[in-house]
């Protein structure tokens, strides 16, 4: 049951990981969408995000997987199973991502802006050099929020039938009509989560330079 | 700029992952994707090694052995099983799968089960006949074969009409732990399910009156009866070298398979009628 549960784990982990890689920056392009001087890329992120949070994630993954074909008469199955997923979740977590990034952008004062101006940087030197070191500073607690929450909505991707680990959990639990497996299942999530917790807490240490 | 570039990406991630898909839905089958409920055993379930096995996979498996196909089981969840076969995403659901109510459903292979809806109780619980469920909560999985007998057009509505509540549940383990926990009075579920539950737990029995009595088959695409007419020649030719027996005696199903049953008579006396 074990070897079978840490199987399990490991495609969560597979789903965690690739979502990160992929929402991280892409909320961060939303982000500079939702702040755009252009009205028209405003609204249309500002939609964006307005749908992806107002609307169930496991709905998402389902449109994602079947929309193929129920509006293109495409036929899926087999790898995109996988890949739906992860769009899925990346385009769902970005949405997320992106306002916590709004949220440290506009938090910095104007002040640096002009100040940065005045020594000679140019725009995007400011923003990457200046004002982005710190937004992630400042956004560190609201993501790590979000990264456990990640963690746990894997499960999710059942849905579209792809054993991670709460699944697998579940499966053992019929087949052996016992409650254990949702016991053990608990136990891994938490020591993850743990883990993801405390490599948080370590960057948000290593951030801390001025104290 | 940059917005567009990113979904120019997703696109073209969606279109590779697409063809992909395609490929191995070509002419020549290769592949032969079934689509089960993992959560019911003795048809489908992870063995203790963390395989997917079960009578329904079993013969699933045998008859892609003797077409040469590669079997590719799909754990799916119940509710969205029409989803995953109209997509295209599995070719079959072979799954404990209830023919009745579902006739025009689906292209159906041969019946292969003979399987009865019934009622579990706890042993102590004094519920001893059907009219004893008057008033109690009664759980049932979603999208089953008996919630459809209970629900407002089903056969047993007006049973189900007595009942205080109509509880569901995405699977019947949690409503078997619900029973257990004494949440819930009664559960209503497949025969075969019923029994391999109550063999690992005690304290629990079957209701001797049934809600109905119906047939599993596995369950194709409206517009794939070639698939089917392939499947089905295979299923016989399986009862013929004794695999179907083999198995079922393996999952202590014997008494209920019915694969065979009728057909292979009427195949004999058509083959008798034309050589004569």
């Amino acid at each position: 049951m074990l070897s079978q549960l840490s199987n399990g784990m490991l495609r969560s982990m597979g789903i965690f990981a690739l979502t990160l890689i992929f929402s991280l920056p892409l909320g961060l392009l939303i982000s500079f969408g939702r702040m755009s001087k252009n009205s028209l890329l405003r609204t249309i992120t500002k939609i964006y995000i307005s749908v992806m949070r107002g609307t169930p994630l496991m709905l998402q993954l389902l449109v994602v997987y079947f929309g193929p074909y129920y509006l293109f008469g495409m036929k899926i199955g087999g790898s995109y199973r996988f890949t739906a997923i992860i769009i899925g979740f990346s385009l769902n977590y970005a949405a997320y991502f992106a306002e916590i990034y709004r949220a440290g952008i506009e938090s910095m004062p104007v002040g640096q802006y002009e100040a940065a101006q005045v020594l000679g940087y140019g725009k995007i030197q400011c923003f990457f050099r200046i004002i982005f070191p710190q937004v992630i500073k400042r956004i560190l607690p609201s993501v790590t929020n979000e990264v456990i929450t990640l963690v746990k909505d894997t499960s999710l991707s059942f849905s579209l039938a792809y054993a991670e680990m709460f699944t697998i959990a579940k499966q053992i639990a019929a087949s052996q009509t016992t409650f254990m497996p949702f016991v053990v299942a608990a136990v891994f999530y938490y020591v993850f989560n743990l883990v993801v917790a405390v490599v948080m807490e370590q960057i948000e240490k290593r951030l801390n330079y001025y104290q | 700029m940059r917005k567009n570039w990113m979904a120019g990406a997703i696109a073209a991630a969606v279109a590779v992952s697409m063809t992909m898909g395609t490929v191995s839905m070509a002419d020549e089958r290769t592949t032969f994707t079934v689509g089960f409920d993992a959560e019911y055993p003795p048809y489908g379930y992870m063995d203790d090694d963390g395989e997917y096995t079960g009578f329904d996979l079993e013969l699933a498996q045998a008859v892609c052995d003797l077409e040469g196909w590669e079997l590719i089981k799909t754990p799916i969840d119940w509710d969205s099983k029409d989803l995953e076969l109209e997509s295209g995403s599995i070719d079959c659901i072979w799954s404990g799968f209830t023919i009745n109510g579902r006739e025009d459903d689906y292209t159906w292979s041969y019946p292969y089960v003979d399987n009865s809806q019934v009622i579990v109780v706890a042993e102590d619980s004094g519920i001893t006949c059907l009219d004893d469920l008057a008033g109690k909560i009664v759980g049932v999985q979603a999208a089953s074969a008996a919630l459809e007998l209970l629900s407002e057009d089903g056969d047993q509505a007006d049973l189900a009409a007595t009942f205080g509540t109509l509880q569901e549940f995405a699977d019947y383990n949690t409503a078997f732990v619900e029973l257990q926990a004494g949440s819930i009075d009664a559960v209503a579920m497949d025969i075969g399910v019923a029994q391999y539950q109550i063999k690992e737990k005690e304290g629990y029995i079957i209701l001797d009156e049934e809600l109905n009595s119906e047939q599993y088959g596995v369950g194709f695409r409206l517009d794939d009866e070639e698939l089917r007419d392939t499947v089905n020649e295979a299923l016989l030719a399986l009862v013929e070298d004794g695999t179907v027996a083999e198995l079922a005696e393996k999952y202590e199903l014997s008494d209920m398979v019915c694969l065979g049953e009728g057909i292979l008579e009427e195949a004999e006396t058509e083959t008798e009628a034309v050589t004569e």
